[in-house]
């Protein structure tokens, strides 16, 4: 499939689930706009009054796997329909906080214990009204052994859910239903993301009276007919071509405005011109396409900055498998100049607008600036693009010219090179990754792309699991979701820790943004803001770019309100113009 | 014939072992798993991955995984896709009508088109129709199938809107109505035109070739000298004649159309077998992989059957044993 730029790969890379596919290979043509028509981006705010009726369609550029619960979705594309389909009892707001939705909730004293009070009257697709029954049966069966999807980490945290999962204990003892609506959840530790990491959405209990645990993920019940609490409910579906989704009247945040929503899939190559045609109504785009969007009068196209960020990663050891931890044990890159030398020598800025069309934000942390926890720019160290101060940062390092074949040597004299590397996917790669060798040999440190050519994206993910001595320099991106702990990428002993960066301060303070201190909010904010000056100094990886999410709306379209999450927000308020 | 037919199918069964064992193992060899991609720290548990690869035995060495992939396939266990998480059966079951109904079309479109361009060159060779018709065909060989695509696509569709662009059916119909089966019909025909188009070359070439050849020959001499009208001698008497290479090229055909649409039905958003398998091999989902593998390896060793018999029937000339 051909979906160009950094999008895709970004997406595959982390926030999507599944299919690693993807070799992407650009097609769009550029046309040449030689007036540069503004046409104005305006946001997509009301204009016009809200009606109710139409249907739009949403182009997705492969297909979606059709499996319709949450629990066991792994396709981006299917968790964009669940985005219609599914409610939760708790979402994320713009400033990507955690915030009531089905349900609010009381901490307890010790911090340990959450009770939960639903709202009453929620209705499910099937017309069963939702109480807390059918959120522990979820929870559940997440923890059933038999739970064949990859979710089991999300319940990991209640008290009792290991003992179910290893079969010593039948239901999970830290769930508690006191009436119908109300329920209370004991954790195992006390720690402030409990609540995100605990899994939010319900299950329809009585839909799936009858199966077994096993069958669930495949039952007809969750592919062909499926039952949530979204606004909109599946009403057809033709594998691998389109889902159609009609209005449910009952929704309990009221009826909402559309009639229906279709998910169509339409190959990138013919997706502008099915947008020129008015044949599409909102669909995520590629930098790529930004300009011949804007072209037409009937779209827009709308940015928000997401939680996705790029950056090259410094080999620092290797993982042992065995142990789970990552042991640190190369030195190539010991040398704290010669990283910030290296960050100083690549022109960012120059960068995002030559190849992702000026669509991304320099970045010099590894929290997205959409968190309330990302350090402001003016407390770290900007890293500009400054030649002659890289060279200075080499020459202090120890790293000299000596043998005058313009490129330095190490402190001990023995020739210095770094092997760097990129998967191959469309175009933009290419120039990008030559841009970055280019940018290390200027300042004289001797660069070469690692393995001699772009590589296969399987094969690349593979080489960065088993620490590959060809990666000693790696361009990779992480989207991180809603959740602004980054333990998972950078812990001492992450396994997504590609570069096994080991400091002692790194878990000492992650650790305890995560503690019982850190239920104040400022007292966290103070020890990430500390995490990432370390980071910053320490520069164990050279953060890169922002990304920034695209989206091409069709101006009928009215009542899209895109934020660093996505563009599903209060997706019931959407409407048509005509 | 009989004899025969079984002496050719006994002979398939250790090429199509041979077949397996090769494309299992460079499956196998390629770097990656079905799990290798879906990395999403704040969703996906490491040791869940672990977990699954256990238990769909990816870490066996390699011919204990060939071993039981070979006895579950005989036995009729295609094995289950992990990435629709359904049998591999009902995955391919659920694709191959589209396929089938793309295939079938789609050849129609190639045997008019080729029959009537590869009698005109056969009547009148070396004329500047016939170096017209050559040219064309051969460039319709060359072009690209998703050059061809694209560019009908905007010509047809977008331009002057006489058919959809993607998918297989209308959304929102009723299947079994007949507007139904009319939007099928009316899906399908950009891309089996794009298909059966770029496809002509050898059907044409061979038929003026052999047009030309039959021409020749003594018998077509004494009819004309009966007094029997031009065209019912083209038509009738050297027609038959030539269409006997055409008939193999059926054989080899079945195979080709059922597996090589893979980038027409991805410009078209065409769900059918070949995109299924691109995107098995890009996901290393090898259940789905292995199975269109021996599948296509079948059909293809089927089709030389079917051809060589085909060829005796046709031409009496022939006898098979």
């Amino acid at each position: 499939m051909k979906k160009s730029a950094l999008w895709t790969i970004v997406l595959m890379l982390v926030m999507s689930l599944f299919l690693a596919a993807c070799s992407g290979g650009n097609n769009d043509t550029t046309t040449e706009n030689e007036t540069d028509t503004e046409t104005e981006n305006t946001e997509a705010t009301e204009n016009t009054e809200p009606k109710e009726g139409g249907t739009i369609t949403l182009a997705v550029d492969q297909a979606p796997e059709g499996v319709f619960e949450s629990a066991y979705y792994r396709s981006a594309i299917d968790a964009e329909i669940l985005g219609f389909t599914g409610g939760s009892i708790y979402k994320v707001n713009d400033e990507l906080e955690y915030v009531p939705n089905i349900a609010e909730w009381e901490i307890s004293e010790d911090k340990l214990t959450y009770t939960f009070k639903f709202k009453e009257g929620v209705k499910w697709h099937n017309g069963e009204e939702l109480t807390v029954e059918d959120w522990a049966f979820a929870l559940e069966t997440m923890a059933d052994p038999d739970y064949d999807g990859s979710r089991f980490n999300y319940v990991e945290g209640i008290k009792g859910a290991k003992a179910k999962k290893d079969g010593e204990a039948e239901t999970i003892e830290g769930i508690e239903i006191i009436d119908p609506y109300t329920i209370a959840i004991t954790f195992e530790e006390v720690k402030i993301n409990n609540l995100e990491n605990l899994w939010p959405d319900p299950m329809p209990k009585k839909h799936y009276e009858g199966i077994p645990v096993a069958e669930l993920g495949e039952s007809e019940q969750v592919r062909l007919n499926p039952v949530g609490l979204g606004p909109f409910k599946v009403k057809n579906v033709v594998p691998g071509e389109y889902v159609e989704l009609e209005r449910f009247d009952d929704y309990w945040e009221g009826k909402p405005l559309l009639d229906g929503v279709v998910i169509k899939v339409i190959d990138p190559s013919v997706a502008n011109g099915a947008f020129q045609n008015g044949e599409i109504d909102i669909m995520s785009i590629a930098p790529a396409s930004v300009k011949e969007l804007e072209a037409m009068d009937h779209v827009t196209v709308e940015e928000a900055t997401g939680t996705v960020y790029s950056y090259i990663g410094l080999r620092f050891g290797h993982r042992d498998q065995e142990t789970r931890t990552n042991i640190a044990d190369f030195d190539k890159f010991n040398s704290k100049e010669l990283r910030h030398a290296l960050l100083h020598a690549i022109n960012r800025q120059a960068m995002i607008d030559g190849f992702l069309s000026g669509k991304g934000k320099v970045f010099n942390t590894v929290i997205p600036s959409a968190f309330w926890t990302a350090i402001d720019n003016s407390e770290i160290n900007q890293y500009e693009y400054d030649v002659e101060k890289a060279k200075e940062l080499l020459a202090q390092g120890g790293f000299k010219d000596v043998d005058g074949d313009g490129f330095v040597e190490d402190p001990d004299g023995e020739p210095f090179s770094i092997k760097f590397g990129h998967y191959a996917g469309n175009a933009t790669f290419e120039g990008r990754s030559q841009a970055i060798i280019q940018s290390w040999n200027d300042i004289g440190v001797k660069t070469e792309l690692a393995t001699g050519s772009l590589i296969e994206f399987n094969l690349y993910n593979e080489m960065k699991d088993n620490d590959d001595k060809e990666l000693e320099a790696f361009f990779g991106s992480w989207g991180t979701g809603s959740d602004p702990d980054p333990s998972g990428l950078w812990a001492n002993n992450a396994e997504w820790n590609y570069g096994r960066w080991v400091h002692e301060d790194n878990d000492r303070l992650l650790n305890d943004a995560l503690s019982e201190a850190a239920f104040d909010r400022d007292y966290r904010k103070g020890v990430y803001d500390q995490w990432q000056k370390l980071f910053n100094e320490e520069l164990p990886a050279l953060p890169l770019w922002e990304n920034m999410d695209l989206y091409g709306i069709n101006k009928r379209l009215q009542g899209v309100h895109v934020n660093a999450i996505g563009y599903q927000t209060d997706v019931h308020k959407w409407y048509v113009t005509e | 014939m009989l004899q025969y037919s079984l002496r050719r199918i006994l002979g398939m069964i250790p090429l199509l072992l041979l077949t397996s064992f090769v494309v299992f193992s460079l499956a196998k060899l390629m770097p990656g798993d079905p799990f290798g991609g879906e990395i999403d720290p704040s969703n996906t548990d490491p040791q869940y991955i672990e977990e699954m690869r256990e238990k769909l035995g990816y870490n066996d060495p390699i011919h204990v995984q060939y071993w039981r992939w070979v006895t579950d396939f005989v036995q009729g266990d295609f094995g289950k896709s992990t990435a629709h998480k359904m049998d591999v059966s009902k995955l391919i079951a659920q694709k191959i009508p589209n396929t089938l109904f793309l295939a079938v079309v789609s050849l129609v479109f190639t045997y008019i088109f080729s029959f009537l361009m590869g009698m005109y060159a056969g009547r009148k060779p070396y004329t500047l129709g016939d170096n017209l018709i050559a040219g064309y065909n051969y460039l319709a060989l060359a072009i690209p199938s998703f050059v061809a695509g694209i560019v009908a696509i905007y010509f047809f569709s977008f331009q002057l809107g006489l058919f959809p662009f993607s998918g297989s059916v209308k959304v929102g119909l009723e299947p079994g109505t007949w507007e139904y089966y009319q939007s099928r019909f009316h899906h399908v025909l950009l891309p089996a035109l794009v298909l059966g188009l770029m496809g002509t070359a050898s059907y044409t070439q061979f038929l003026r070739n052999d047009i030309i050849e039959n021409s020749r020959k003594d018998f077509v001499r004494t009819a004309r000298a009966k007094g029997t009208k031009e065209s019912k001698i083209y038509n009738k008497h050297i027609l038959r004649n030539s269409i006997i290479p055409l008939v193999t090229f059926l054989g080899f055909d079945i195979a080709t159309l059922i597996g090589g649409a893979v980038i027409t039905e991805t410009i078209f958003t065409y769900p059918g077998i070949g995109q299924l398998f691109l995107e098995s091999v890009n996901s290393r989902d090898y259940a789905v992989m292995m199975t269109i593998t021996m599948l296509l390896s079948f059909l293809t060793l089927f089709g030389n059957l079917v051809a060589d018999l085909l060829y005796g029937i046709v031409d009496p000339r022939i006898r098979l044993d």
